[in-house]
């Protein structure tokens, strides 16, 4: 714990304060949850933790924004008004703290948990340098447990988490930065239109930086963690073999989408009101999800893109009810590419800076030519590689990965190494 | 409603983990040693890198009275600290950042209400009067490093230093992967559009940044050549882009020399306001490049100007023959054996104008 503050400490010591503050009203308010024995009473503390947390979150993070749109919004009624700049720092990590903390109200609200009567175990929970700063979201009711009981050290769960904190050290450092970043950089940070190949391996570059990036980090929290002994569930599961939307939402950042399917989708109703309500709850969910990453209207346009792939996906499914599952694999492996292409269309909306950037590099991706030539043949041949063989071994290894030899890999591999070549999967 | 309760346990392969571990221990092992030695004989020397938590640590070394030198790399190479410390009675900070504009530095030091010392600034026209894009960005990075530098970089740096001294492949300026990579001989498509070039690895530095040229450079070769044939191209205005004609480009150019000129005056009377002193320094260069300077950035219509504009005082290696008596072996700096020398020969002009 004192290790996790120190951490945290060393971006900015103010904001551990800030940290701490967060934690101990959650801490609070749990306990007052489980000592009310009115539902309405227990309802009142969980609206006290969602509206604290939540403002503490749009404050930081949104307090800009929501003034700029503000400011637009009387614009357009024919008002004047100028919004101040806040100097607002937004503290490292606020996001996945936020959601941590929350994550544990909200389960003792719903009886997934008792509150924890020990402060330090939950001020642990939520401060766990691990996953502090960048996730996975690891919920109080996954980690709690294992505070109860100190983990033993055990020598080959601290060797297979070096491992795997070397392995998501390949994939931020190697992959994600070296091999990647730059080749996104340049086509994101380009002010005219690009011909098509650029725009696309661009594209395709920041879709694997920001898998090897994420991914890279989530193995390395996930690693150090187990060298310590705890345990923290996949965020990444082989997202870019994903035959279809559903399927990528199950792989991408597990632990938000799980956050956002148990706290978010399923409380506004799920599947339960029809197709229509479906729908929008998942336009809702998705234009959320969008916000969550970051203050700007590019972000809340990924989401609802995405939002609008999976209600389109879900109407074609039961229209095609049962063909897709038994095709064959060429139909499969279509379908895989199809989805990938879809989600690097919306990757575009994510990276760029701003709608006109984005629809530019949209342009330039479908319209066939006439722009410039940036990148060498050495980064598209580089970018083109990676993502090759980042496709091919998320189709090999998606199927039952620590278990099974992937097909291809040297023969000896299975049993003893194959795990070594399926770690990815954190 | 919650699906999530704790029921998790990750498997850990069942391998022979000891084994593994010193397997991958020895091979670490002789693959850094390998590698350093591979370093070493293709002519790499350990060598500080010249991060931005280096340059924001130099930043925080600056007392309120420092002597600071601040501007591009003939700054960085050209001048020794010993020589001015025992000039000017104390030793200088070493500010200046190669392949940059100096201006936001120059500025970040003008605004810090704490510092009435001396700023030793050289004005390369080329660089000094660019209105935007790597050089003025290099520099602005610099200082918004320095403001916004987070605790965790400023406890690394001493342990990247330590190691940086004495591993020549800790050399970040061409043996990462990235730079490595860059460097494969692969043509490109016709019509790729390439900014120009940056030199390749040529100086060493030391933890208080002092630059020195390498003896591979200074001596004639094919290293001394490639980085000759790199300036022209660096130091040509870019053509104007596209959609924009020659005559609009000048306008706005000449807009944004204003601009500058403006600013400067501005920069420099906040400093002279809190008792602070200032002097541009025009450093020595020589051959093809010393004409295309003059060509492109003709001294009438910049540094004059300048002066003229601050009324700060100015030295330029061209009006003092003692100062113009050296040659630059790639044409823009100067070799170390004579660093300590037009330093010495400096001093008295920096007295006269401080």
């Amino acid at each position: 714990m004192v290790a996790s503050y120190v951490f945290y400490g060393t971006w900015n010591p103010p904001f551990a304060a800030l940290l701490f503050a967060t934690t101990a009203l959650d801490f609070y308010l749990g306990a007052r949850m489980g000592a009310a024995s009115e539902p309405r009473a227990r309802r009142v503390w969980l609206v006290v933790s969602l509206v604290v947390n939540l403002s503490m979150l749009g404050f930081f993070k949104y307090g800009n924004f929501l003034l700029q749109n503000f400011e637009g919004l009387v614009g357009l009624l024919g008002f004047v008004y100028k919004a101040p700049h806040l100097d607002i720092i937004l503290p490292v990590g606020i996001s996945f703290y936020t959601f941590h903390s929350l994550s544990y109200t909200l389960d003792v609200y719903s009886g997934v948990i008792k509150p924890t009567k020990s402060l330090r175990d939950f001020v642990l929970a939520v401060s766990f340098f691990p996953q502090l700063v960048a996730g996975p979201i690891v919920r109080a009711a996954d980690f709690l447990p294992q505070c109860v009981k100190a983990p033993l050290w055990n020598r080959d769960r601290f060797l297979w988490g070096l491992w795997l904190m070397n392995l998501g050290l390949f994939e931020k450092v190697v992959l994600a930065d070296a091999l990647l970043s730059g080749s996104a950089n340049s086509v994101f940070g380009h002010a005219a239109p690009l011909c098509a190949l650029d725009a696309w391996t661009g594209t395709i570059a920041f879709a694997g930086q920001i898998f090897f990036d994420f991914a890279g980090y989530s193995t390395c929290a996930i690693g150090a963690a187990l060298c310590l002994g705890f345990q923290l569930k996949d965020n990444f599961r082989f997202p870019y073999a994903a035959v279809v939307f559903f399927d990528f939402w199950r792989r991408w950042h597990i632990s938000l989408s799980t956050f956002l399917r148990d706290f978010l989708y399923i409380p506004l109703g799920g599947n339960r009101g029809g197709a229509g309500r479906a729908a929008m709850n998942l336009i809702i969910v998705m234009f959320l999800g969008g916000l969550w990453h970051g203050a700007a209207w590019t972000f809340v346009a990924w989401g609802i893109l995405h939002g609008c792939y999976l209600v389109i996906e879900r109407v074609l499914i039961g229209v095609f009810a049962g063909k897709i599952q038994a095709s064959g694999r060429l139909t499969q492996v279509f379908l895989g590419l199809l989805t990938y292409v879809a989600v690097c269309v919306g990757w575009v909306f994510f990276r760029a800076k701003d709608f006109s950037t984005a629809l530019r590099l949209l342009h330039s991706m479908f319209n066939g030519g006439g722009g410039e030539l940036i990148l060498s043949t050495r980064e598209i041949l580089q970018v083109g590689i990676v993502t090759v063989l980042t496709i091919i071994f998320h189709w090999r290894l998606k199927i039952s990965p620590s278990r099974k030899r992937p097909a291809g890999c040297p023969a000896g591999f299975s049993e003893r190494l194959g795990p070594l070549w399926a770690a990815p999967s954190s | 409603m919650s699906s999530s309760t704790f029921n998790f346990e990750r498997h850990v392969p069942p391998v022979r983990w000891t084994q593994i571990a010193v397997f991958a221990a020895l091979l670490l092992m002789v693959g850094v040693v390998g590698w350093e030695l591979h370093c070493r004989h293709a002519g790499y020397a350990p060598t500080v890198n010249d991060s931005m938590e280096l340059w924001s640590a130099r930043r925080c070394a600056v007392a309120p009275d420092s002597v600071v030198i601040i501007g591009d790399s003939r700054a960085w190479f050209d001048l020794d600290l010993d020589e001015l410390e025992k000039g000017l009675g104390k030793r200088p900070v070493q500010l200046a950042l190669s392949g940059s504009t100096v201006f936001p530095v120059l500025e970040n030091l003008c605004n810090d209400e704490k510092f009435h010392g001396t700023i030793i600034c050289s004005v390369l026209p080329v660089m000094y009067f660019v209105p935007a894009g790597p050089p003025l960005k290099r520099s602005q990075d610099a200082v918004d490093h320095y403001l916004h530098q987070p605790l965790s970089e400023r406890l690394d740096l001493p342990l990247a230093m330590f190691l940086e001294q004495r591993l020549a492949f800790m050399n970040m300026q061409e043996l990462t992967l990235e730079e490595m990579l860059k460097s494969l001989p692969i043509p490109d498509r016709v019509g790729v559009a390439h900014g120009p070039n940056l030199p390749p690895y040529f100086n060493s530095m030391n933890p208080e940044r002092q630059a020195r040229m390498i003896e591979r450079c200074v001596q004639p070769g094919p290293l001394q050549d490639l980085v000759r044939r790199t300036w022209p191209p660096l130091f040509t205005p870019p053509p104007p882009p596209p959609g924009v004609t020659q005559e609009q480009a000048m306008r706005q150019f000449g807009l944004a020399f204003e601009q500058r000129l403006k600013a400067s005056v501005s920069a420099v009377e906040r400093l002279r306001q809190r008792g602070g002193k200032i002097v541009f320094v025009r450093f020595p260069c020589s051959g093809p490049l010393k004409e295309l300077e003059a060509k492109n950035t003709p001294r009438e219509r910049t540094w004059d100007v300048l002066l003229r504009a601050t009324n700060v005082p100015g030295i330029h290696f061209e009006d003092h023959p003692e100062l113009n008596a050296f040659e630059c072996p790639e044409y823009s700096h100067l070799k170390p054996d004579d660093v300590a020398e037009f330093t010495r020969r400096l001093v008295p002009y920096l007295k006269a104008s401080l």
